[in-house]
């Protein structure tokens, strides 16, 4: 009698099988030259044949994400807590990384191709530096959310000033460092793989560039889709490790968290 | 301890002063000089009684609770608790409850209530040990592992109230714990506070919106004047304790709540 509504869950599984089945058979029916786009089975064919290739480009990405990661995650999020907590360096300085943030950074990446040369180190500047404005401006404001009353109980309650930190503050902004490092990932891939496009000889990016030159689309696509399955597994991870670590936000907003958060996935797949 | 069969046992208490305050005023910096938010405030609440502030919004009832609890400085007069002023938060004297959003989320019940023993560094299983009566007291017991988000609000309004007793002190502030309950909550709430506060015999400085509210719990109630705030009327609450619900409909309730009322309403 009542036609159920479908789980969220079940309609976006489906809209991912129709997508890979899209993807497999238009190009077969010549709607499409193979140029535009191969079928899903000879992309994965280069990858099986040409697993050597592309394994040893990833690891270059992964290579160069890590080491940006470190500048864009860890540095914004140590210098967003440091902004965001001490009102004469937020005064200071706030202002300045605003105006920096509008700044297209990908302009400096010829300068940096001068500076540290066409290997991994430029890309690790770049993308650490491009990721790093956005990371660090959203935990500075996330620091500023935090509950005043939190600060005011653990006053009232005999708290010293290293135990409001490491007690009070720190924890509190756990949701905050989370969501810099699920920003920052995103953003330090996107880096790495844009100069690796640009000027380079090694890596997923570098891939795209060369194979797209001779028009050898399968192999281009066979990188697309490496870069694809890279970012969507970075952001479940962190996914993951946050809904462990800060479980009162997780399970706190339940249904609708739990919606937002897979809802989010095929959107970055797509991006 | 945490069923007192007869509430009416309560022994009167001796008359010793709790707090005691002359001639308090304070000044907020604003960019075009500085605002009047308190002006000229004198009071003195004997040791265990309860007091309750009413006032419009923004007359400066919170500033006063923070000074009360040393968390703020005032710019003239004096406060003394039990005879010595207190520049600084001192969580042996003064017990200090907020709303609801005081809990700390990454922190189970049970952590929360022991938070100020953590604090001071008592061993484990000593704090432990208290924070479970002090839940049991509350009417949490089995409770304690569960997280903020897992509790009603007025269960967490429970854990907030025994995380102000932990430490036995003889002063306990609280600024309008049951603001962000609903109605029928709170009235219990209400209740279970009277109910904690015979089984422990603290001094208790209330501060709340409701009139209802403050007729219900209060020995006296002091009203407020808008900013800057002053102390306008002193009202004593003659009604016998136990306090039963039956009250609220009586003639000396709505009268006592109206001639609050007529003080605040006058402010423009």
């Amino acid at each position: 009698m009542t036609i159920r509504r479908p789980e969220p869950s079940t309609v976006r599984w489906a809209m991912l099988v129709t997508l890979l089945f899209l993807w497999e058979f238009v190009p077969t029916t010549g709607l499409l030259p193979e140029l535009f786009l191969p079928a899903l089975s000879s992309t994965l064919k280069v990858l099986y044949h040409d697993w050597r290739t592309y394994f040893g480009a990833l690891l270059v990405t992964l290579y160069e994400v890590g080491f940006a990661m470190l500048i864009s995650c860890g540095g914004g999020i140590l210098v967003g807590a440091l902004i965001g907590g001490v009102m004469t360096l937020r005064n200071l300085l706030l202002p300045v990384f605003s105006s920096l943030y509008a700044v297209p950074i990908v302009i400096l990446y010829p300068v940096f191709t001068a500076w540290f040369g066409v290997g991994s180190e430029s890309k690790i500047a770049f993308a650490g530096i491009y990721a790093f404005f956005p990371v660090m401006l959203s935990t500075a404001a996330g620091i500023r959310t935090i509950e005043p009353h939190f600060i005011l109980a653990a006053r009232a309650m005999g708290a010293t000033t290293p135990q409001l930190v490491t007690r009070v503050v720190i924890p509190a902004s756990l949701p905050t460092v989370f969501a810099g490092l699920r920003l920052g990932g995103a953003l330090t891939i996107i880096g790495v793989v844009v100069s690796e496009m640009l000027t380079s000889a090694a890596g997923i990016g570098y891939l795209v560039t060369l194979n797209r030159t001779i028009l050898e689309s399968s192999r281009v696509f066979a990188a697309i889709l490496m870069i694809l399955i890279l970012a969507v597994a970075y952001f479940m991870f962190a996914r993951a490790l946050e809904r462990r670590v800060v479980v009162w936000q997780a399970a706190g907003k339940q249904p609708q968290q739990a919606r937002d958060t897979t809802a989010t996935v095929p959107v970055t797949a797509t991006a | 301890m945490q069923h007192v069969a007869n509430l009416a046992d309560r022994r009167p208490q001796p008359e010793e002063t709790a707090i005691e305050v002359a001639g308090l005023s304070h000044v907020y910096d604003g960019p075009d000089g500085g605002v009047p938010a308190l002006q000229d405030i004198t009071m003195s609440v004997g040791s265990g009684r309860f007091i309750v502030v009413v006032g419009p919004s923004g007359c400066g009832k919170t500033s006063l609770l923070m000074m009360l609890a040393g968390l703020r400085a005032q710019s003239r007069g004096t406060i003394t608790c039990y005879g010595r002023p207190i520049p600084d938060p001192d969580p042996k004297r003064v017990g200090v409850i907020f709303q609801e959003a005081s809990l700390f989320p990454w922190l189970t019940a049970v952590e929360n209530v022991e938070f100020p023993l953590s604090l001071r560094g008592d061993p484990k299983d000593e704090r432990r040990r208290r924070s479970e009566a002090m839940l049991e007291l509350v009417g949490l017991q089995g409770f304690g592992a569960r997280y903020p988000h897992e509790l009603s609000g007025g269960m967490k309004q429970r854990v907030s109230i025994a995380r102000g007793l932990i430490q036995d002190p003889p002063v306990l502030l609280m600024d309008e714990p049951f603001a962000a309950l609903d109605e029928q909550t709170r009235m219990t709430m209400g209740h279970e506070l009277l109910r904690i506060w015979n089984a422990t015999r603290k001094t208790v400085v209330f501060i709340t919106h409701s009139l209802t509210e403050a007729v219900y719990l209060a020995d006296e109630v002091l009203v407020m004047s808008a900013r800057p705030g002053r102390i306008i009327d002193r009202i004593p609450i003659t009604l016998p304790r136990p306090r039963t619900y039956e009250m609220m409909a009586t003639d000396v309730f709505g009268k006592l709540r109206d001639r609050i009322w007529q003080q605040i309403r006058q402010v423009p």
